[in-house]
């Protein structure tokens, strides 16, 4: 196991005395905790992060290695990152026992292989991933998550914070209770998103012999859909409104429940390769023609 | 005594009040054609035994919704039976003047058609809503049974998680705070949802998913 080697803080006295009012304006820069750390590791390796506030912004490179830059400005807290294995597990955690959230804020600059899985906990701040193609996991409460280029099995679970992932694949799970989703030019095999009070695009492909499940409570769903996609549907509000521009092919067998209560469009879009269930308790869903 | 076919035993035969297997003691004819003609005797039994149905349904209580009388002069009106305007009030004793005599001048297979289709529509007119209200109970009951436990164990870790909680709250804290009084805000909206449809399985799932989620967030709020 190797542990953390800091590169030291870089400060600049002269600046500093030459500079007193921009040294007053820029203090906690000039007072941050700069840290640097890179990790050979094996294809396929895995990186967690634990990282109570601020912002982690993951890019895949194509090195053989993982660098973590992390800056914090207290000195309540200290970041460790080391590596077991081909794993490389990086850490914000307290060292006072009086600590205020604001101290507790650390930002991570990492650059990881293409193939890494990345596991992450980000309560409050942001997370940042880009092409990254191995499995993934973030969990927050309010931070937001943006992914871009992401693929494998991605797993995302926000109490408050918004996702919205651009060009990803494979396999999609997302959830929230008041996060709002953005999922766009997506080519995953199987979505499945749930948010409570959160509104839901889905801007994508859908895939022969894809699932796409998205629902919620209250909020908007909105999906797009072009004239040369095959997919069954099935869109329910229990209380709320659904709205469809596709022409669809009524289902051979009715379902009793879908049409006793709430208001359902059911039926299959051309062949039908894909299936497609929309359905929120007191939401609107809109099933809108791309433009 | 004069041959009577089944045409003029039909017009002729009278129900007795206590039995239906006698006729009128006087007109022994028709008492011959009954003994000897099997399909008239099918008749009078038929007819004698929706009376007993009939007598055993005005007997039985709660009375017929007032709907079901009115639908059924209207169609029997409809058909030209009957004219008279109907009270603006049925009760039992109108119910008991319609079946005690009332249609005695109408033909006996008209009378046993009406006797049949006020059966069925009496039959009919119970039985839906009857049923509807069981089995709406059953799974009124069967839900509570299952959530009743839920509820009570979240509420009882939702205490004791906020018992614990120190005083002054992070952001993230408020946060899983703010998003805990948006799920109960949808468990009551859900549960409400389940009581006025409990045969709602949809309503039911989302129940059961808002439950989940509180779960979830008390153990985050435990872990904080």
């Amino acid at each position: 196991m190797s542990t953390a080697q800091f590169v030291p803080l870089r400060f600049n006295w002269k600046t500093g005395l030459l500079a007193p009012g921009l040294l007053l304006v820029t203090s906690s820069a000039v007072f941050a905790h700069n840290i640097e750390k890179h990790f050979k590791v094996e294809p396929r390796s895995v990186v967690t992060i634990h990282n109570p506030n601020g912002k982690v912004v993951v890019k895949a490179w194509t090195k053989s290695e993982v660098m973590v830059i992390a800056t914090h400005a207290s000195d309540k807290v200290e970041v460790d990152a080391e590596q077991t294995g081909n794993r490389v597990d990086v850490m914000t955690h307290q060292i006072s026992d009086s600590i205020s959230p604001d101290d507790l804020r650390a930002d991570y600059q990492i650059n990881v292989p293409e193939d890494a899985e990345l596991q992450i906990h980000d309560d409050s701040g942001q997370v940042s991933v880009a092409n990254v193609l191995g499995d993934m996991n973030v969990e927050t409460v309010g931070a937001g998550v943006d992914l871009e280029d992401a693929a494998g099995y991605l797993t995302v679970r926000t109490v408050g914070g918004s996702f919205q992932c651009i060009r990803c694949a494979g396999r999609l799970e997302v959830s929230s209770i008041s996060g709002s989703f953005k999922l766009l030019s997506l080519r995953s095999y199987h979505v499945h998103a749930q948010t409570s009070k959160g509104n839901i695009l889905f801007d994508g492909e859908f895939l022969p012999n894809g699932i796409y499940r998205l629902k919620n409570y209250s909020g908007v769903i909105e999906v797009h859909f072009s004239p040369g996609d095959s997919f069954d549907l099935s869109a329910t509000s229990l209380k709320g409104k659904v709205n469809s521009q596709a022409s669809l092919t009524p289902p051979a067998h009715a379902h009793p429940v879908y049409s006793k209560f709430g208001n359902a469009i059911l039926g299959t879009f051309n062949a039908g390769h894909a299936k497609v269930e929309l359905s929120s308790f007191d939401g609107t869903i809109n099933i809108l023609k791309r433009e | 005594m004069a041959t009577v076919n089944c045409k003029d035993f039909q017009g002729r035969f009278e129900l007795p009040e206590d039995s239906p297997r006698s006729s009128s003691p006087g007109d022994l004819s028709v008492q011959a054609h009954l003994r000897d003609c099997p399909s008239c005797r099918s008749f009078i039994e038929d007819l004698g035994k929706i009376r007993a149905a009939a007598a055993q349904l005005l007997a039985s209580d709660p009375e017929p919704p007032a709907r079901i009388w009115f639908s059924l002069r209207a169609e029997l009106e409809k058909e030209g039976l009957i004219r008279d305007t109907p009270s603006k009030t049925p009760s039992k004793s109108w119910v008991r003047e319609l079946f005690s005599g009332r249609f005695t001048a109408l033909p006996r297979p008209v009378l046993a058609g009406g006797y049949l289709a006020a059966l069925l529509a009496i039959a009919f007119g119970l039985s839906g809503p009857i049923n509807s209200r069981i089995n709406r109970q059953r799974w009124l009951d069967g839900t509570q049974s299952s959530t009743e436990p839920l509820s009570a164990q979240l509420t009882s870790a939702e205490k004791a998680s906020f018992s614990s909680f120190p005083a002054s709250e992070s952001p993230v804290t408020a946060s899983l705070h703010q998003n805990l009084e948006i799920v109960d805000n949808y468990i009551s909206l859900c549960e409400n949802s389940v009581r006025e449809e409990p045969e709602n399985e949809l309503a039911r799932e989302y129940l059961y998913e808002a439950y989940q989620q509180k779960a979830d967030l008390l153990a985050q709020l435990n872990e904080q």
